[in-house]
């Protein structure tokens, strides 16, 4: 019976309403806006953010792609086109002589980074990729190598010139340095 | 000859500033209305167009006129443009007899004045209330001539609630009838004089407080604002009866609903709290300052207007929207009876009791 009553009390005073409306005013004068004001300010990414796709160089400004094609191989929406050929004049390189992304349909899921083994290709953090025409995302490589030159301005040295006595592929060896004998 | 002259002059200089005052409310509201909804949902609201986004509406009148004005295939056209009018006019008009401050009598030119209400007729309550039944017309119309389905449910859900709910206005306002004596929203106001428990509301022996959730409740389901927005809603129905109207024609949609809100907060103050009247008269300016009294009339009367467009604000923050049925059983089964019953005691209590 006092439940009863209670119940009914609650129901003519509009109980639930008024604890809702409570809830609302809180929010008001306890005013902690969770908005980030996304052009003006924005959010720090974490390290591992996969952001837009690009192709990297040497310190020595020769790109990094050996045109081996595992990138192409890897990527599962068909993103990644490569034409590979021979470098003029030196029989035992490769090089990639044209290079496409269709950004439109990728997905950032990185493993065509992962699947290269010269670690030519990195994930930049740039994100702001909106255009007006779709076209303007099917990529080349020189696109994507000023992708990657602004993204990463320190470059690697050649492979053979951070570890000695390594076989890489595309290792030019008249830049090797002296054996110690 | 010439007093009919000043006459003319000063009524519609009476007229063009209260009208100028609803508009600039209207416009400020639309801010306040996202700012205030933005801060309980932790958001921001508008912040874009200047410091803090208080540009916003200027933004949103400018785009509303330069946009183009779409007239759907197969509607009335004649209706679809009135029915925007038609919603507008009863909505600003109803502010000709609301009385904004003390009941001064000013002569200008040999003319007798009374600056702070338009028109002191005495039907002034059953007057607004005729003008708002029209404005239901506009919406009505409105959802039928757009040839659109959305719009005809709007227009259909909005007849059958608006007639609900109008009769709930009309019966929790009589209690006040009684007691004040006078349909003249000057002369209930006047009832009302001295401290706070002269207020209606309170006003022992004979509180309407009932009649005054009452009429809170059924002037916002009135007014077609949240819970009560099933005209609208647009999860369910796009945006209702105003689907089909962009431009010039949908702001006048918007303009009446705004003014609606401030009416109906305007009654609500002058008829349960007092009007102009302070909580106590100390806190007017008496004595020395007599003639001061206008200025802090109308503040309290702001005051108490912007203290019920707060609670739109802060119902719409709070609030889910009702289902169809729940609406109707809420407004006949529950809203009604509590209506009749404050009517039955109020008069009795009035007949025992005479107030003085």
């Amino acid at each position: 019976m006092a439940m009863k009553i209670k119940a009914w009390l609650k129901t003519i005073i509009f109980y639930e309403i008024l604890v809702g409306m409570n809830a609302t005013l809180r929010h008001l004068l306890h005013y902690k806006p969770i908005t980030l004001q996304y052009p003006h300010e924005k959010r720090t990414l974490p390290d591992s953010y996969r952001g837009m796709l690009s192709l990297l160089r040497y310190d020595d400004g020769i790109e990094k792609c050996v045109g081996c094609d595992l990138c192409e191989a890897a990527c599962p929406s068909r993103v990644i086109k490569v034409i590979s050929a021979e470098v003029p004049g030196e029989p035992t390189k490769r090089y990639a002589k044209e290079y496409y992304m269709d950004m439109t349909r990728c997905l950032f899921c990185g493993l065509c980074v992962q699947a290269c083994p010269v670690d030519a290709l990195g994930m930049t953090r740039e994100y702001e990729w909106a255009v007006y025409d779709k076209r303007h995302l099917y990529l080349n490589k020189e696109q994507l190598l000023a992708i990657g030159d602004r993204a990463f301005p320190v470059r690697e040295k050649r492979l053979e010139l951070q570890h000695p006595n390594v076989a890489f592929f595309n290792v030019a060896f008249t830049h090797l340095p002296p054996k110690n004998s | 000859m010439v007093e009919v002259g000043v006459k003319l002059a000063l009524s519609l200089t009476q007229i063009a500033v209260v009208m100028g005052v609803v508009l600039l409310t209207v416009m400020f509201l639309t801010l306040a209305e996202r700012k205030v909804l933005g801060w309980m949902q932790d958001r921001m609201g508008p912040m874009e167009v200047g410091p803090y986004g208080i540009l916003q509406p200027v933004a949103d009148g400018l785009k509303l006129f330069f946009k183009e004005d779409i007239v759907p295939a197969g509607a009335n056209k004649f209706l679809f443009s009135m029915a925007p009018l038609l919603a507008l006019v009863p909505a600003l008009i109803g502010f000709a007899v609301i009385p904004f401050g003390p009941d001064l009598t000013v002569e200008v030119f040999g003319v007798q004045f009374k600056p702070f209400v338009i028109s002191d007729i005495n039907v002034g309550i059953l007057y607004i209330l005729a003008f708002t039944s029209i404005g239901a017309y506009g919406i009505i119309l409105g959802g039928w001539a757009s040839n659109s389905k959305y719009s005809l449910l709007g227009g259909l859900r909005s007849a059958a609630q608006v007639i609900s709910y109008e009769l709930n206005v009309g019966l929790a306002i009589v209690g006040v009838l009684l007691l004040a004596g006078s349909l003249s929203l000057v002369k209930i106001t006047e009832a009302q004089t001295g401290w706070f428990w002269n207020w209606f509301i309170i006003a022992p022996p004979f509180p309407q407080i009932f009649a005054f959730v009452v009429y809170v409740i059924s002037a916002v389901a009135e007014t077609n604002r949240l819970p009560f927005d099933l005209p609208e809603a647009e999860s369910e129905l796009v945006a209702g009866f105003f689907t089909e109207y962009s431009g010039m024609r949908f702001a006048f949609f918007f303009l009446a609903e705004y003014a609606n809100m401030i009416l109906v907060s305007c009654i609500a103050a002058a008829l349960f709290l007092g009007g102009w009247n302070a909580p106590a008269p100390f806190l007017q300016f008496h004595g020395s300052l007599a003639h001061l009294l206008w200025l802090s009339a109308t503040i309290w009367f702001a005051v108490k207007v912007y203290f019920f467009l707060f609670l739109f604000f802060w119902l719409r923050a709070t609030l889910p929207r009702l289902r169809y049925d729940q609406l109707m059983r809420f407004g006949w089964k529950v809203m009604l009876p509590i209506a009749l019953g404050n009517i039955l005691i109020t008069a009795i209590a009035a007949y025992l009791f005479p107030r003085s």
